[in-house]
């Protein structure tokens, strides 16, 4: 069976058979890639890029900075781009009809057929994508951080990575996803995107977009799913180490806040870019590939600082709803009412001035203290399992350190290709 | 018009819950976020940039509690003792003297 993803293109795993794999590298030019084009090399190998197969040329860069489409018109937000310095491009004489070995940590990971070599203007690119040229947002830095030239073409996996543990449950890639949701029967499924450890007011907002979900569905099978889908990629200090956010998810459904027949957690290799509206398309682009039906948007989603209102990436998502083969699902707040003795939505309880509201800070506050939170707050298995975690992968801290940067285990590692 | 003053939260376990009833200071203790007891120990403008230079973990959370966060665990055991020896929570000028 087919399995048809965004833009209506079937998706197409582009990964070599290990046996035909050692002899195609050999002899082409090695370039070593960093953590975040290796990341977008299994995003194209799998499928969670679809329709794209590899990294964009020209014309499709400046369809999707003009019009946030591909040049093909299928709808597009973000620029996926292959880096090079003049300087590696002529040391190694690329030119276009070359195909490359890309290596990631010393061993080859695929191959690069280029069919364009292009500039681009990064300011440009900032100001269509980002909506600033400013520096200090992060989706900026990472555009001014690529080297002068992109190449463009197709790319093909000659190397599985490992997952490393814990990690290794949770790599569910797009055709693989699609088969799960197929056995568990749902109908319908709703993805919760995440960087976080949950407290109960996450939790909520997935109970929240579970029953926005279901909506008219019968109710005699188990026919929708939460599926948490945590986005691992660059780290930055103070943020959650992946290990508590991906267990810690996947422990609100082992502690029986949920349960196999309504929730899944799994990952997304992809580096942030906190492009608010632009990449709230992207994320439902990568949720269509993995299978979902319907995603959650809450409030400024994969925004930062000031530059998006918190309405912005609803109305974008509007203007190609129908090109688009998922449904949003849009969450509210959740917070402690005292007086109701519950969490409770914004849009539902009216004792406003009594609100206790989740402040991420806090919540990141009392963890930082070990002080155990009323269980109302913060479920007790999902409060020990992020000190567990602290001790055994964050070197004492649940949040990222520089020591945890220098010598946690990779998340995933490409093992020495097969002779 | 009195200067605006930011607290620092300390977040109280059954532990030291008993440690402050023992020194007469349950009073002190507020409740946040569900009944989860907290003593807040206040800083001034000076205090708090003092504060978030020294400690550089440490946030300032403007955006809903305008409270200071994230400082190491072992400076706020610290603070907590100095609360304890004192019986006041209006330590912070000596706490950050001695530090
Ligand atoms: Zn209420």
């Amino acid at each position: 069976m087919a399995e048809i993803g965004h833009g209506g293109k079937e998706i197409r795993e582009r990964i070599l058979a290990p046996e035909e794999a050692a002899a195609k590298v050999r002899g082409l030019p090695r370039i070593p890639v960093r953590s975040q084009i290796a990341n977008e090399i299994i995003d194209i190998a799998y499928g969670w890029f679809c329709p794209l197969e590899g990294f964009m040329g020209q014309e499709d860069v400046e369809a999707v900075c003009s019009r946030m489409r591909l040049k093909d018109g299928t709808v597009w937000s973000i620029p996926i781009l292959f880096d090079l310095s003049q300087e590696e491009v002529a040391e190694h004489g690329i030119k276009v009809g070359d195909s490359l070995c890309l290596t990631y940590h010393d061993q080859p990971m695929a191959i690069l057929e280029v069919e364009e070599i292009f500039t681009y203007d990064k300011g440009a690119m900032c100001q269509a994508i980002y909506g600033t040229t400013e520096e200090k947002h992060p989706g900026c830095a990472r555009t001014y951080g690529y080297k002068d030239v992109f190449l463009a073409g197709p790319v093909t996996l000659v190397n599985r990575p490992v997952i490393n543990p814990p990690f290794e449950p949770y790599f569910i890639p797009p055709l693989e996803m699609r088969k799960r949701f197929r056995e568990k029967g749902w109908q319908r499924i709703v993805a919760h995107q995440t960087r976080n450890v949950p407290h109960t007011g996450h939790e909520w907002l997935m109970k929240g977009a579970w029953l926005q979900t279901y909506a008219e569905l019968p109710i005699e099978k188990p026919l929708v799913g939460v599926l948490v889908n945590a986005i691992i990629g660059e780290k930055r200090k103070g943020d959650y180490i992946d290990e508590a956010i991906i267990l810690t998810q996947d422990e609100l459904k082992k502690a029986g806040y949920f349960g196999d027949h309504n929730h899944m957690t799994s990952l997304t290799f992809w580096d942030m870019r906190y492009a608010g509206p632009k990449e709230a398309v992207f994320h439902a682009i990568l949720r269509t590939n993995l299978g979902l039906t319907h995603h959650m948007f809450g409030r400024d989603h994969a925004g930062v600082g000031t530059y998006y209102g918190p309405y912005d990436a609803h109305r974008l998502l509007a203007t190609v709803q129908d090109e688009l083969s998922i449904t949003p699902v849009y969450s509210m707040n959740w917070l402690y009412c005292p007086h109701c003795g519950e969490i409770t939505s914004e849009g539902l309880c009216n004792h406003r001035d009594e609100w206790q509201k989740f402040s991420g800070t806090v919540i990141r506050s009392i963890v930082q203290d070990g002080v155990k939170p009323p269980r109302l707050i913060f479920r007790p298995e999902v409060f020990e399992l992020v000190l567990e975690c602290a001790e055994k992968y964050g070197f004492g801290s649940p949040f990222v350190t520089d020591e945890y940067l220098a010598k946690r285990t990779p998340v995933f590692t490409i093992p020495p290709l097969q002779a | 018009m009195t200067e605006e003053r930011y607290p620092i939260n300390i977040w109280v376990n059954e532990e030291r819950y008993e440690k402050l009833k023992a020194a007469g200071l349950a009073d002190l203790c507020e409740e946040m976020l569900a009944g989860m007891k907290v003593i807040r120990v206040y800083a001034d403008e000076a205090q708090k940039n003092e504060i978030l230079r020294r400690f550089p973990t440490a946030k300032f959370d403007s955006a809903t509690t305008k409270s200071i966060e994230l400082l190491p665990r072992e400076v706020k055991d610290r603070i907590f003792h100095k609360v304890v020896e004192k019986k006041s929570v209006e330590i912070l000028g000596e706490f950050l003297e001695e530090d």
